[in-house]
């Protein structure tokens, strides 16, 4: 697992020049707007890096002499989610301490207090992981994002038309999010994370049966 | 040790059904035309294909359960198929550092040194033979007591082949146990490397020899038609017909030589086995 990490991070920085454009454009952007924006971009930025690693190893045909160094397909299936686990909190902790200092010389660190909420948007856009790591072990990293533009446009068929025909009072949706708002802030983060949890567990069994039918 | 055992792998109408031992100690050679099924073979072998039947275990354990202590044991260099073009030794360095506990740094860093391949160059910036003398000094980084290789001198000129061929011949010398199974389409590679040589033709085993009796008895007897005629068949393996008779294939070259002291008799070597157990009548 401390060798995958580690190639995976070695690649990442080949792209160092992009992403520090990206932290210059996210800093920039979080001194026009609101430091929340900030945090979730980097998140989000985060999570395309942790689960791109995959499209690394699949380019020039990597995949087949990687399978033959010493570990087994499960934990190359475990140490993405954990590469990407880690580059989603690394990059939350970095938003958040911009977000800090900003507020600190804006607002003399009255908006502090928001932070902890923030966290909220590790869960949240985990999940999004959890749906893009099983597409990309199974179809490969171009057919992945046909896969996944198809996934999210039901979901936002789904969430429009529910809201087109359907009044406020029975669309499920509103129900979920009405539930969620009326939660205390701690309570909702909880669930984000259980939820976040079984989704991750559903789709680490999905991903771990398609490397283990994969041949190469 | 690897055994494969009756190992059968189906692609559509494509059958692979081989048999192979590749004792410790030993360099053993697969041979054969593109499609043969080599390296299906080698790819049972280190568990990226899932044998339709048959077993393939390395050192007494089956491919698909090795673990990754057991694959720690093996080096692999594969002809399509590396480290990421966009790492760089040093890199790679860094990662088989974390990857393999027996990882011998320096003396990796000195082959890389020695062989001139830049340590802060990415290797898709690499020419050909450098790429491949890089996937042979990983494979042979880390003790493994078998080296699994398909087609490591594929496309490199004489000198860059001749420097792979004495790196793996240096590993070899410093441990006695180790072993070395390899294909490569260039059969003067194989014929001063490998111990024994496995030819596989439409997916099976067609024969299965030490190099030194290849090189020793198996001959090609030049005939016409009438010498042909009256020629003892026992020991004529195959036969092609060419514009000026036959050409007679056989793995008792010093039997013809005393019976038919007046036939041309043809040194062989891995070329003509290919040539003639694949191609011939």
């Amino acid at each position: 697992m401390r060798g995958l990490i580690e190639k995976d991070l070695r690649l990442t920085l080949v792209r160092k020049q992009t992403l520090i454009i990206f932290l210059v454009m996210a800093i920039v952007m979080g001194l026009s707007n609101n430091g929340a924006f900030l945090i979730a971009y980097l998140t989000m930025l985060a999570l395309v890096v942790g689960t791109g690693s995959i499209s690394y190893d699949e380019y020039d045909n990597g995949f087949p002499f990687l399978m033959t160094l010493p570990f087994d397909r499960k934990t190359y299936v475990r140490e993405k989610y954990v590469f990407s686990l880690i580059a989603a909190v690394a990059a939350w902790c970095f938003g958040a301490l911009v977000f800090a200092v900003m507020d600190m010389v804006r607002n003399n660190g009255a908006g502090l207090s928001e932070i902890p909420m923030m966290t909220a948007v590790i869960p949240s856009m985990y999940l999004a992981t959890a749906i893009i790591v099983p597409l990309q072990l199974k179809f490969g990293a171009e057919k992945s994002r046909i896969a996944l533009f198809v996934i999210f446009g039901i979901v936002a068929v789904l969430a429009i038309g529910s809201s087109s025909f359907l009044a406020d009072s029975v669309n499920p949706f509103v129900s979920v999010i009405n539930i969620l708002h009326d939660l205390p802030g701690a309570v909702t983060i909880l669930i984000l994370i259980a939820v976040c949890a079984l989704v991750t567990a559903i789709s680490y069994l999905c991903s771990v049966r398609i490397m283990e039918n994969k041949e190469f | 040790m690897v055994k494969v055992d009756n190992l059968v792998k189906n692609y559509g109408s494509f059958r692979l059904d081989v048999s192979m031992e590749i004792p410790d100690g030993t360099v053993t050679g697969i041979v054969g035309k593109n499609g043969a099924g080599k390296s299906t073979t080698i790819k049972s072998i280190l568990g990226l294909v899932k044998p339709d039947g048959g077993h393939v275990t390395i050192n007494g354990k089956e491919a698909s359960k090795l673990t990754a202590k057991d694959k720690e044991e093996i080096g692999v260099a594969l002809s399509d198929s590396g480290f990421s073009t966009f790492l760089t030794v040093k890199d790679i360095t860094a990662i088989m550092k974390k990857m393999y506990p027996s990882f011998n740094e320096e003396v990796f860093r000195r082959n890389c040194s020695s062989q001139r391949l830049p340590f802060d160059k990415a290797i898709k910036e690499f020419s050909t033979g450098m790429r491949a003398k890089l996937r042979v000094l990983i494979a042979m980084s880390h003790n493994a007591r078998i080296l699994i290789m398909d087609e490591p001198t594929a496309g490199l000129d004489v000198e860059a082949r001749n420097d792979i061929l004495d790196l793996l011949r240096e590993y070899l010398v410093e441990d006695e146990k180790r072993s070395i199974l390899i294909t490569s389409h260039i059969s003067s590679d194989l014929e001063g490397l490998c111990d024994d040589i496995y030819l596989i033709h439409d997916g099976k085993v067609i024969l299965h020899e030490d190099t030194d009796a290849i090189l020793g008895n198996y001959g090609v007897l030049k005939v016409n038609e009438a010498t042909y005629e009256k020629l003892d068949k026992s020991y004529i393996l195959s036969t092609k017909k060419d514009h000026f008779g036959y050409a007679c294939f056989t793995n008792e070259k010093q039997f013809y030589a005393e019976n038919n002291p007046n036939i041309v008799i043809e040194n062989s070597d891995i070329d003509d086995l290919i040539l003639m157990m694949t191609g011939g009548n």
